[in-house]
């Protein structure tokens, strides 16, 4: 069981101003379902910035409303420093994304498919599909249909066709997804790579060992709601926890339950489990111990990303 | 915009269903006249003059290409209505809306690019389809022995042509951009390819059976589709009733120019409006 003490999010304490992308109090509702509320995420030049919850989170709802191609209920999205409904295009000329999986012509080629996206586009010179081709790996693959492709292969263009702009924010959904091991690792390299060259990556992924490699900062929402927004070092030392094993158990609970930096206590195994920060565990044996409570055992652990997403979300999806 | 059109353009060409829909029509022409050609060889006897189709003077070199835009006010539309739906609707089938959209420089330009270049092509299959009936009328009247006389190529006979080819086109565009309305509203090929077929080729029923009726409900047919494209295919000098359409002509040309030209901005202004209002979501 789990005592939460608080249910603020996780909030970010790095503040900077080159800021690409920033929602303010976004919130969408479909009908009486309210898919995402009240987000504020802020994505800075530089940053690979994982995006991360349960299916049905709200995750392409808010990609959708970032991309204009869902509007909001409320808030608003601020990209390049000015208000999305000012000149949309004007800001989306300036993203290239993969919107929950990638989607071409199936009967046009791989080369095909990226002429018409440069066309539609403009002032894109064909050299610059050779290029992005060749830097995902696909040229030698160019002119097959894209319906023969393989799911790594789909990713791979999926990729080469938000870098054909140049764009300054790339936003990417589930980016690794059907690709073998050593695509994989070519993609988790490849990221942070575009985020120094072009400006910022936004990686929408369940991979949250994936999202722990690449990623500089990170949000997580469930049912739309923000449960933390902060950087991957911040959250997962936030994420720290002591485990103490303690006769008095109900005693002890209630000893640490009133003392301000223990965010959780929950039971595990014949353990109290407090999320408190590991420096703290020598004031906790002792405020036990003046209390009358021994511990027999003390272990801190760090919590992964995984084990800090599965306590925010509970471990369950949205569906 | 002029980019949207060439992208547009370049996937349409590309596609395999823009060229099957051409080597249809060629097909459906090239049959339609060896078919007219047969029955013009099989003597009917005892037909009262006036009555049932004056195959004859189909075939005659003269006749060829406003016959062959008859034709087209119905094969073509059905040619358009497909090319218009699934030009619209599969981009929701294959999920390409979202990416199309965020590379574009906006709604309403997109869907514009679309429309433009669906009728854009639309036009070049109606110049192939004139050729290719030019040149089977050559044909067949030179296998039924006929004198190959061109003497009625005058400017007032191009000039009327040139106007019935864009009345045609006018006839037809009330099915694309119905075609294109239910395919944004279903979002998907099929209701707009299956709604668009449909009312072509249902409401000349159904408004047969309203005339025969009588009362107020005859006068219903005035205000559709069939009665009113046939009062703009009588300019030319072939009838629609010859292939079935209605031979009692229940509206005037203004009137049938008015009805088809505020269907077709109903169906344009409720496209334009869904899709721009919409989310997209799929």
């Amino acid at each position: 069981m789990n005592t939460e003490k608080t249910k603020k999010p996780i909030s970010d304490t790095n503040k900077g101003n080159d800021v690409i992308l920033r929602t303010r109090g976004l919130s969408k509702d479909f009908g009486k379902l309210r898919a995402v509320d009240n987000l504020n995420i802020e994505i800075r030049r530089g940053d690979v910035f994982g995006f991360l919850g349960p299916n049905g989170a709200g995750k392409s709802t808010t990609v959708g409303m970032i991309l204009n191609l869902v509007s909001p209920t409320s808030g608003s999205v601020e990209l390049f420093g000015r208000e999305l409904t000012e000149n949309p295009w004007a800001a989306l000329r300036r993203i290239g994304a993969v919107i929950e999986s990638p989607a071409f012509y199936p009967y046009l080629s791989g080369w095909d498919n990226l002429e018409a996206l440069t066309r539609s586009i403009g002032n894109i010179p064909r050299s610059k599909i050779t290029e992005v081709l060749q830097r995902v790996n696909l040229l030698d693959r160019a002119k097959d249909k894209y319906g023969h492709y393989s799911m790594g292969m789909k990713q791979r263009l999926g990729i080469a066709s938000t870098l054909l702009p140049d764009p300054e924010l790339i936003i990417l959904d589930e980016p690794t997804n059907g690709l073998d091991p050593a695509g994989m690792k070519e993609i988790r390299d490849l990221i942070p790579q575009i985020a120094q060259e072009n400006g910022a990556v936004m990686l929408c992924s369940h991979l949250l060992h994936e999202v722990e490699m690449v990623c500089t900062r990170v949000a997580i929402i469930k049912q739309g709601v923000t449960l933390a927004n902060s950087s991957i070092k911040e959250l997962t030392n936030q994420g720290q926890y002591l485990k103490i094993r303690v006769e008095e158990r109900i005693k002890a609970k209630s000893i640490l339950s009133i003392v301000p930096w223990i965010k959780s206590i929950s039971e595990e195994k014949g353990y109290l489990v407090v999320g408190a920060p590991l420096d703290k565990a020598a004031q906790l044996n002792r405020t036990l111990a003046e209390q009358g409570v021994f511990a027999s055992e003390l272990v801190s652990e760090n919590s992964s990303l995984e084990n800090i997403f599965l306590q925010l979300t509970g471990g369950k999806s949205d569906d | 915009m002029i980019k949207l059109i060439s992208s547009e353009l370049f996937k349409l060409r590309k596609r395999g269903l823009t060229w099957i829909l051409l080597y249809i029509m060629i097909g459906v022409m090239v049959l339609i006249n060896l078919i007219t050609y047969a029955i013009s060889n099989i003597s009917l006897p005892n037909q009262p003059p006036g009555s049932g189709l004056d195959v004859q003077s189909i075939i005659s070199l003269s006749s060829s290409i406003p016959f062959t835009l008859s034709m087209l006010a119905s094969f073509e539309a059905v040619m358009a209505v497909i090319l218009m739906a699934s030009t619209v609707g599969n981009e929701y089938n294959w999920r390409t809306i979202r990416v199309a959209l965020v590379s574009c420089e906006g709604r309403m330009k997109f869907l514009a690019s679309k429309i433009i270049s669906v009728i854009i092509l639309v036009v070049i299959g109606m110049v192939i389809s004139l050729v290719v009936g030019f040149i089977m009328s050559l044909i067949t009247n030179s296998l039924a022995g006929n004198a190959l006389n061109f003497d009625f190529i005058t400017g007032t006979y191009l000039w009327n042509h040139f106007l019935q080819f864009w009345r045609t086109l006018f006839i037809i565009m009330p099915f694309i951009l119905m075609g294109l309305l239910f395919a944004v509203v279903g979002r998907s090929a099929m209701p707009g390819i299956g709604i668009g077929i449909g009312i072509l080729f249902l409401e000349p029923i159904i408004t047969s059976l309203m005339q025969n009726a009588g009362g107020w409900v005859a006068d219903i047919p005035k205000y559709l589709f069939s009665a009113n494209v046939d009062a703009i295919s009588a300019l030319s000098n072939v009838s629609s009733s010859m292939f079935g359409g209605s031979s009692t002509q229940v509206t005037s040309v203004p009137q049938a120019f008015l009805v088809l030209g505020s269907y077709m901005v109903v169906f344009i202004t409720m496209a334009f409006y869904l899709f721009k209002k919409r989310d997209v979501t799929v």
